[in-house]
């Protein structure tokens, strides 16, 4: 057995991965490429085959099409003890029988390290993860945090090519699922650690990704940056699920640098910034929230649409608001609270929609 | 209140229900003949010292072979168990059907069905006719309930193991073994007290070179009333199934044996 060095893991590499069950593809054609130390997010709604995917690329699911390599190595073929993989699952699964240095150096006393490196190793990743003086703890003994640190420090340990997690947070507090998100990042980063990550939460996978990869049905969406993905989603369905977004119906009037929608049921074109759809196309013009102004009757741009406002939610550092349009419908905006404290539901009032992104309906 | 003290009445007949028979075995050991009593009125070992060499012979025969088909018929059908289980074989429909057989069949049918095959091979009456017997029977319960124990585990605890680099071996090894091992053992407790006291399995299969004491027992006390030693036997017996309880519960510990260990999470 070779002592395998813990360091710069491994670039991987989907090609047209498939899989079925009975006749249902739960994944289709699905072709991906992380770079190595890279952290990659697979996002997308429940039952859209995402930790099919996982459990495909770590061996414990055979693939019905397609290949998988670590490098340029090909792994699909090798049993999952063979593919020198990390993972975490969501209930963590930590070995009730063994302590956290146990579960830590699993991997490294199935790599045959000899006794004094595992318990360096150990040692090392106990610290990295924070939890030096549980060392002779049980996972029963640990509170959920505890355990996902562990879990974590279990799949790194022994130096994978790739360590996978699916929806390792989901279990966690709030509170305290921020603080471990930035945590994770953090270790993944210190590591240099390829990463793919799983989650069904928008929010988790734009604040902790080099990449995201949205999947729906078993085929992804969109592959960008995070702040791509959210400024210019590729898709409507794409616009929905990334974020809050006014989907507006209209028709592209006028494309490449300085796209125009007309605007159905009214007599506005607007402009928007970005667009991913061709001239004469039917389209949603997608609007954040952030994005939209709100103005008095009276101040109002020209290509502003009138609005009656319905509900004003204070969350703090942002009012939410959220107003009837006619001939469009229900509009939200967000903006500092200051901004509209002269307004009560039920004003009217002007909003300019400017600088949207436009998306194939 | 009162739902309070029916209750604890209820208990109460319950428990002595259950205790009251070998209560009495117990204390007429110490007689020397049955009184239908639980008064001990006068103390004596003689029930005990009249116990025959046959009688011990036979004891440490039933012992032995209790034991062992038990041991026996766990190695086999806990591995067995898991292969079932976690391979997703298309067999394990028939096989679990199958190893119901010995408990639908009444057990003399299934002794006289054994005799069949073992008197051409010289089996019956002998150690290892008796042994086969009982881990015919032994293997049915300890493939469901090894079956049971594994299905009520996670998978992901071996996967994980797995994708840690542990083979299948050392995942059985290291992973299943001591997280079933609990329950295993009480698989082993009920296995052994039942195997210490069977009898209608055996009863044509064993001979004068291999009598488990229940037959001895029952020969004697029809051929001659229920003689002391009968007495002080049966009560060896109680002795041996508490040791054996005993043993179980403090390898354990007393929280498995409060029948959460079905239903314990991983
Ligand atoms: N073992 C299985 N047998 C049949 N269908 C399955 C199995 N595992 C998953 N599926 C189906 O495949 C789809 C994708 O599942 P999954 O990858 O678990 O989704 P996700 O992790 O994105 O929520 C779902 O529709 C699910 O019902
Ligand atoms: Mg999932």
């Amino acid at each position: 057995m070779d002592a395998h060095p813990p360091g710069p893991s491994q670039s991987v590499s989907l090609r047209h991965v498939l899989k079925k069950f009975g006749s249902f593809l739960a994944v289709r054609d699905l072709s991906l490429e992380v770079a190595a130390g890279e952290f990659v997010t697979l996002l997308g709604p429940s039952g859209c085959g995402k930790t099919t995917t996982l459990r495909m690329i770590a061996g414990l699911m055979p693939q019905d099409g397609g290949e998988i390599r670590f490098g340029d190595r090909r792994v699909d073929l090798l049993p999952a003890n063979r593919r020198n993989v990390g993972l975490v699952f969501q209930n963590y699964a930590l070995f009730p029988h063994m302590t956290v240095a146990e579960n830590i150096g699993f991997g490294l006393r199935m790599r045959g390290w000899p006794k004094a490196k595992q318990q360096a190793q150990i040692d090392r990743y106990l610290a990295l993860v924070r939890l030096e003086g549980l060392a002779g703890r049980k996972p029963g003994q640990l509170s959920g945090g505890q355990q996902q640190r562990v879990a974590v420090a279990r799949a790194l340990a022994f130096g994978p090519d790739l360590v996978l997690l699916d929806e390792p947070l989901s279990n966690l507090d709030a509170k305290l699922r921020e603080q471990v998100r930035i945590d994770l990042r953090a270790i993944q980063r210190e590591a240099r650690q390829t990463t793919l990550f799983v989650t069904h939460d928008q929010v988790e996978a734009l604040a902790m990704s080099d990449r995201v990869v949205l999947m729906n049905q078993g085929e992804i969406e969109q592959i960008g940056a995070p702040q791509e993905l959210y400024t210019r989603p590729a898709t409507e369905f794409a616009a929905r699920f990334i974020g809050a977004n006014n989907l507006i119906a209209g028709q592209l009037v006028e494309g490449g640098e300085a796209p125009r929608v007309a605007i159905e049921g009214q007599d506005i074109a607007l402009r928007a910034s970005s667009s991913a759809g061709a001239v004469g196309q039917t389209v949603w013009l997608c609007v954040r929230p952030e994005q939209v102004k709100i103005s008095a009757i009276a101040e109002g741009p020209p290509d502003a649409v009138a609005a009656r406002l319905t509900d004003m939610i204070f969350q703090g550092g942002t009012m939410l608001v959220e107003a009837a349009a006619p001939g469009i419908g229900k509009l939200r905006a967000e903006c500092p609270p200051a901004e509209v404290a002269q307004l009560r539901p039920g004003d009217a009032v002007m909003l300019s929609l400017d600088g949207g992104h436009v998306v194939a309906r | 209140m009162l739902a309070r003290l029916a209750w604890a009445v209820y208990l109460t007949v319950l428990l002595a229900w259950l205790v009251f028979p070998i209560a009495l075995v117990v204390i007429a050991s110490f007689e020397g003949d049955l009184q239908v009593s639980l008064a001990l009125r006068q103390f004596s070992l003689d029930a005990y010292r009249a116990i025959p060499r046959g009688y011990w012979e036979s004891f440490r025969f039933t012992v032995s072979v209790a034991a062992l088909a038990t041991v026996c018929s766990l190695l086999i059908s806990v591995p067995a168990a898991w292969g079932l289980v976690r391979g997703r074989l298309p067999e394990r429909g028939v096989v679990s059907n199958l190893v119901l057989l010995p408990d639908i069949v009444p057990q003399l049918i299934l002794g006289i069905a054994l005799l069949t095959v073992f008197i051409p091979l010289r089996l019956s009456n002998s150690f290892a006719g008796v042994l086969l017997a009982l881990m015919a029977m032994n293997l049915a319960m300890g493939l469901r309930f090894s079956e049971a124990l594994l299905s009520g585990m996670a998978e992901e605890y071996e996967q994980a193991a797995q994708s840690l680099g542990a083979g299948r071996l050392t995942v059985f090894r290291l992973i299943v073994l001591p997280m079933i091992a609990p329950g295993v053992a009480i698989a082993a407790l009920f296995l052994f007290m039942q195997n210490l006291i069977v009898f209608e399995l055996l009863f044509f299969i064993a001979g004068p070179r291999a009598t488990p004491i229940s037959i001895l027992l029952f020969s004697d006390i029809i051929d001659r009333g229920v003689v002391p030693q009968a007495i002080g036997m049966s009560a060896l017996l109680v002795y041996a199934g508490i040791a054996f309880y005993a043993a179980v519960a403090m390898l354990l510990g007393p929280k498995y044996l409060a029948g959460t260990l079905m239903s314990r999470k991983g």
